[in-house]
């Protein structure tokens, strides 16, 4: 099968015909065990059949963490990551969203000119429920607080035939969706061309997820031969290649 | 500090010449001093001009002292100072009889020493020991650098020696004790030794801010700064001396002058009536600048090539001249052996054992990255002629004499006149002997340099040295040093640090914006209560309240940029040496690295060090220590194109041009050779794209912006991305997409119309608009901001002992410059990034002058057929910048189509069809997987695989110490022309063939901890671009 970029984001159009073009449009559709699933632009996966959204390392207050530790960091990632989310709450169905692990830095995140912005947007969507299933990040910065409504479970977390995780792992059975990695890849191109790009990360049972937060770095995780990438960015998720 | 001013300008120009000068011997003559009678008592007659400097002293004068290496600067000035500053203390001793009582309490701290190097500390040590006996029985001298031991630090807590050698980190982190003010109160004399060295880089702009902050405590400090070859010595002497900032109407500054040649030493005529008649109108301690004029025979020859005609067209190793440089070791009883970088000292060295085995015991390799103890031994044995060679990097550039040493051989381009200089002053130390520098090239086109070399040292046009200026990132390290020194109070400080050269133009704003950076962060942080670095306290004294704020400043001191450090040890014993964390974490326990010369096998990495045994035998990795490339300074390549243009003429031909003579006459029939009337510009299409090569020979910084802006303004037309590799003598465009550069040049190459009145200011608005937009379309100013970010303190060094709390706050330069330039573009830091580029590599007035002068050469455009000799070193230069016009998603678009086509146009997981059928079909490869449960065992956290991958992930990546040529895609590079390319692919004259990185499959391995320098080491080429004076110097004077 050889298709062209432009015949490919074709056929990507024709499909998201059925949904509201804004939200998912850019984005890559896989069925995961038989779940259709939808790798958004924005790096979160959408499960629009039971309207869950999910979403791993979003690493809030990180830059107040640095403050903290005296190094000189402009606060409003966390406030653009919060907008990024809410953009996403406002556009698709979602009801649900399950965080996959980091979603606080930090123990110096928990502080109020992180908290009270995190609480206020949390208010603003408290239709939608929330469950952080917990990682390496949030081990030591803590549960958040009680008023958020953000219950915490330890990986991996059940939910149909997904297994909700931080750190990627095997389930028997069931298809991992883990983050930590923050997974990136470089593109190489004619020309001497080459970009790094975060990207969604597959391999057999297995999907990792690109951060979420603004204010991350990115791994190369090593490549199997079955793995396959989509890389992010442009406002668009792309075509899978190989590692 | 005084300045010296005169009111008539004319007067300046009247700057010695000997015909002028020899007139009046100005010098006094006391003959029976006691630093001549100590001289005398060793068997030397005291020079004229270290009695020049023993009067200045005498007379309190600050000064520069300008001689050749191996003249007598260190007594000149030592002895002066034991002169001027001990004498008075006690009565000078009439024999060198040591009177006992006299050793119970040394001096208090009196002279400090400044040296740029730690491995010249030890040796300047013994030279300052020696007269103390007989001239100043009651001065103590002690060293105090990174490798002083814990021990002696804390005996020199307790009470500080008399004179202290130190390195310039080393005085800041003791400008940072409590008690700065105190201890540091009583020092009279700093003596910069090897001051051309640090005057053009930021280590420079250190030690100047440490001045400044001596000569407030202390206004009758003296300052004598030590140089050796240098183009420009009144800017030198201006940089060094702290003095106040001068009024706006721009008072003329002239330095007298001291020329002392053989029996007569003279101050310069303007100032010569002054000196004469015993009065100063402006300051009778006006500083002089002394120039000890001792012509010492140089001879520079070049290791010719066997086989001219085979001779490599790139590559840097040069092992290719392997027999020759053996051949040449063997002819003399010690040489000494110079590489460029210290990857290429370790293959170096250990191709030199396999060709000469019996050279086992007396061959020794010295850089900065090796231990200590190391090192001393090799140096040792060097004086002591034990050694038949050693192979050294920078590391031995400086100061530190080898009487036995006969002859230097320079391994590759020695980028630059003083550099070449200052080499081959390393030989033929004893008196009457002449040094003697060879010069083997490493590809064709160094040949060319090497005569170019010659024709330049022939001629005496030395480089100079720019001074940088007002870089804020090294005040923010200085303010929050100052602030842990005791604290400041703003005013007097913003007076204070206006005495560094660097900062008198500092402007009330960008100070205001400093303070605000150490004590909010920023502007932008004002509202954030948690962040405090330096604050103010009840009497308004800035000072740092948390101690382990001030615990990480001081471990962070310094204005060199490295990588975390990993200590190379052996299992139970000795330490060998540090190399970077990013070359350990490739490899795994029992593989095998060359390091210090030997053959080590990794066993485990613990804590920051890595543990190894020895090894017998096997293929070795070569580790790679970062640090840029020494840029060609525009000196030498000008030399280089009247060598062409001389070739062209047919003129006669030294041994160089005639064994290049071929490869000349291929770059004649490919296309032609550059001139300085001609501008050669060559056109190319290959597999890789559209290529352009342009020939400025205008220097490889210069080259950098310039070939930024030509992008950009190709970019203009159609929304491109160009790849831009630079080299010396010009630079390469390519995109991917076809661009018409014939057509385009001119307009590319033109200079912008400025109007008449901003070009009379000096301005040039128009040019300036057009950098910048290329700039933010650019790289360059994300790399340059990697530096910055360091010295700032945004980034923290690892350093034993806070690892693993350190770990969440690491993140990279680029993640900070892309975080700044989204939530704070007004950061100030990231205009000094911009700034900085501006000044030091994208000079506009010289970009100007070089469009200018690009202009006014004749124009001839050569379509290529086959790479000329001249494009093919651009065609595979590695480290390549990127310019790109595009959005982000065509550029995408365009690599992942043809990702697929590589693929052989298999498509996977485009939709959700395929992939649900890939992810059926692909259950039996998952179970084969051995992924293992949940557990951890499967996933357990190994920094070094995830290092690993992100390599093997790449295509093929010779590690930078294999030889520079890659693969040329598409290209014909046969013997078409009857002469044969010897591409020197690995160094095929050692059969050292670089490995083939065949992608294997492996097993899924996850990094739990997810190491944060991922993103800067995955950067191609990050911090070793020559931005700026980083070189392959800097690491070794790492310090602090």
């Amino acid at each position: 099968m050889r298709l062209g970029t432009a015949k490919m984001r074709r056929e990507t159009a024709k499909m998201d015909d059925a949904l509201p073009r804004s939200a998912t449009s850019g984005a890559v559709w896989l069925e995961l065990d038989g779940e259709r699933v939808a790798l958004l632009p924005d790096r979160a996966v959408w499960w629009p059949r039971t309207a869950t959204l999910f979403v791993a390392d979003v690493h809030l207050g990180k830059a107040a963490t640095y403050r903290a530790h005296g190094v000189p960091v402009p606060e409003s990632t966390t406030a653009s990551t919060l907008a990024a989310l809410s953009a996403l709450f406002d556009n698709l169905d979602v009801r649900r969203v399950i965080w996959l692990g980091d979603l606080l830095h930090a123990r110096e995140a928990q502080q109020p000119v992180v908290l009270d912005a995190v609480f206020a947007w949390r208010c603003r969507h408290a239709a939608v429920e929330m469950l952080l299933v917990r990682g390496n990040h949030d081990a030591r910065a803590g549960d958040p607080p009680a008023k958020l409504a953000i219950p915490v479970v330890d990986e991996p977390f059940n939910c149909g035939p997904f297994a909700a995780c931080h750190h990627p792992q095997r389930v028997s059975d069931m298809t991992v969706l883990a983050g930590h990695i923050h997974p990136a890849i470089t593109l190489r191109g004619a020309g001497h061309q080459r970009l790094r790009l975060p990207c969604y990360w597959w391999q057999p049972r297995m999907l990792i997820l690109p951060a979420f937060g603004e204010f991350t770095g990115g791994a190369t995780p090593l490549a199997t031969r079955d793995a396959r990438v989509w890389p992010v960015g442009g406002g668009a998720v792309w075509p899978a290649v190989r590692p | 500090m005084p300045r010296a001013k005169r009111g008539e300008v004319d007067s300046a120009s009247a700057v010695a010449t000997p015909a002028v000068t020899t007139k009046k011997p100005r010098i006094k003559r006391t003959p029976e001093s006691p630093a001549a009678a100590w001289l005398k008592s060793r068997g030397h007659e005291p020079f004229e001009f270290q009695r020049a400097v023993w009067q200045a002293m005498a007379e309190s004068r600050s000064g520069l002292l300008h001689a050749t290496t191996g003249a007598g600067k260190t007594y000149a000035v030592w002895l002066g100072a034991l002169q001027a500053l001990a004498a008075g203390q006690v009565p000078p001793p009439p024999s060198p009889v040591r009177g006992k009582a006299k050793r119970a309490l040394a001096a208090p701290l009196t002279v400090l020493w400044l040296t740029p190097m730690r491995a010249l500390a030890a040796d300047t040590l013994r030279a300052l020991n020696e007269p103390l006996a007989m001239l100043a029985p009651h001065w103590r001298c002690a060293t105090r650098t990174g490798d002083t031991s814990p021990s002696e630090r804390a005996a020199q807590t307790r009470r500080l020696p008399t004179a202290l050698i130190t390195t310039p980190e080393s005085l800041s982190l003791l400008l940072s004790r409590a008690d700065a003010r105190e201890s540091l109160g009583s020092v009279r004399l700093v003596v910069v030794d090897e001051w051309h060295e640090l005057m053009g880089n930021k280590r420079g702009v250190q030690t100047q801010l440490a001045l400044a902050r001596l000569a407030q405590c202390n206004p009758q400090l003296m300052v004598w700064g030590l140089s050796a070859t240098l183009g420009n010595l009144d800017d030198a002497i201006d940089a060094l001396l702290p003095r106040a900032p001068i009024a706006p109407a721009r008072a003329p500054v002239y330095w007298p002058t001291v020329v002392a040649s053989g029996e007569d030493a003279v101050v310069s005529s303007g100032e010569d009536a002054v000196v004469a008649s015993g009065e100063n109108p402006v300051d009778a301690r006006a500083p002089w600048i002394v120039r000890g004029q001792i012509d010492k025979a140089l001879i520079i020859d070049t290791l010719l090539p066997a086989r001219a005609e085979r001779f490599a067209w790139a590559g840097h190793m040069g092992l290719q001249m392997l027999p020759q440089v053996a051949a040449a070791i063997d002819e003399h009883a010690s040489t000494l052996v110079f590489t460029n970088t210290r990857s290429q000292a370790e293959r170096w060295y250990r191709a030199l054992l396999d060709a000469r085995p019996e050279f086992a015991g007396q061959l020794a390799i010295h850089h900065g990255s090796l231990d200590k103890s190391v090192r001393d031994w090799v140096e040792l044995s060097l004086k002591a002629g034990k050694l038949k060679a050693v192979v050294a990097t920078s590391s031995l550039d400086l100061g530190v004499d080898f009487l036995p040493v006969e002859r230097v051989l320079q391994i590759g381009s020695c980028k630059g006149v003083a550099r070449l200089i200052q080499r081959a002053g390393r030989s033929g130390h004893a008196p009457g002997r002449a040094s003697r520098i060879s010069l083997v090239p490493t590809h064709s086109l160094e040949l060319v340099e090497a005569a170019a070399a010659q024709r330049a040292v022939a001629a005496g046009r030395i480089e100079a040295r720019q001074v940088p200026r007002a870089s804020l990132d090294t005040l923010v390290q200085h303010l929050v040093t100052v602030a842990l020194g005791g604290g400041f109070t703003p005013d007097a400080l913003y007076d204070e640090i206006r005495h560094a050269a660097s900062y008198r133009a500092l402007t009330p704003g960008d100070w205001a914006w400093c303070l605000d950076f150490v004590r909010f962060g920023g502007p932008t942080l004002t509202e954030y209560p948690d962040f405090r670095r330096v604050v103010p306290d009840a009497d308004g004294v800035w000072r740092v309240e948390d101690a382990r704020l001030a615990r990480r400043h001081r471990a962070n001191i310094g204005t060199i940029v490295s990588d975390a450090m990993v200590t190379v040890q052996y299992l139970r014993g000795s330490r060998i040496g540090s190399v970077e964390e990013s070359f350990i974490a490739r490899l795994r326990p029992g593989e095998v690295f060359t390091f210090g010369g030997r053959l080590l096998t990794l066993v485990r990495v613990e804590q920051m060090t890595a543990y190894v045994r020895r090894a017998a035998s096997g293929a070795a990795a070569v580790p790679r220590w970062n640090g840029g490339r020494m840029p060609l300074t525009s000196t030498l390549a000008d030399a280089i194109v009247e060598e062409f243009a001389a070739f062209d003429a047919g003129g006669p031909r030294g041994p160089e041009m005639q064994a290049v003579a071929s490869l000349l006459e291929i770059q004649k029939r490919r296309s032609a050779l550059p001139t300085p009337e001609i501008l050669l510009a060559e056109t190319l299409k290959t597999r890789q794209g559209w290529h352009l090569f342009l020939y400025p020979f205008a220097g490889r910084q210069v080259h950098l912006g310039l070939s930024s802006l030509l992008a950009w303004r190709a970019g203009q037309h159609v929304p491109a991305t160009f790849s831009l590799a630079v080299n010396d003598y010009g630079l390469e465009m390519l995109s991917a997409t076809p661009v018409d550069y014939a057509a385009l040049l001119p307009m590319l190459i033109a200079a912008p119309t400025e109007r008449a009145d901003d070009c009379a200011a000096g301005l040039r608005p128009r040019l300036l608009a057009e950098v910048l937009a290329s700039l933010n379309a650019g790289e360059l100013a994300r790399r340059r901001f990697r530096e910055i970010a360091r010295i700032a303190g945004l980034i923290f060094q690892s350093y034993p002992g806070e690892q693993r709390s350190a770990r969440q706050l690491q993140a990279s330069a680029s993640l900070y410059y892309e975080v700044f330039l989204k939530h704070d573009p007004a950061n100030r830091l990231l205009h000094q990034a911009q700034q900085e580029l501006l000044q030091q590599e994208l000079d506009i007035e010289r970009l100007a002058s070089t469009l200018a002068a690009v202009n006014a050469r004749r124009l001839s455009l050569q379509p290529l057929k086959k790479p000329s000799p001249l494009a093919f070193p651009l065609m595979v230069e590695r480290f390549r910048e990127t310019l790109s016009t595009e959005s982000l998603a065509s550029r995408i678009a365009r690599m992942v189509t043809e990702l697929e086509l590589d693929a052989g146009g298999e498509l996977v997981g485009t939709d959700h069809a395929p992939v649900a059928t890939l992810i059926e079909a692909d259950h039996d490869i998952a179970s084969t997987l051995q992924l293992g449960g949940a557990g951890e065992g499967a996933f357990k956290p190994r920094k070094a695989e995830s290092r690993r991958m992100s390599r093997k992930n790449g295509r093929a990546r010779p590690s930078q110490d294999d030889s520079r040529v890659d693969h040329v895609d598409g290209v014909g590079l046969g013997m078409a022309d009857g002469v044969g390319l010897g591409i020197a692919v690995g160094d095929t004259a050692t059969g050292a063939v670089p490995k083939r990185h065949v992608p294997k499959p492996r097993l899924a391995r996850w990094p739990r901890e997810r190491p944060a320098t991922h993103v800067e080491s995955d950067a191609p080429g990050d911090g070793e671009d020559a931005l700026g004076d980083g070189k392959d110097a800097p690491g070794d004077g790492q310090d602090g």
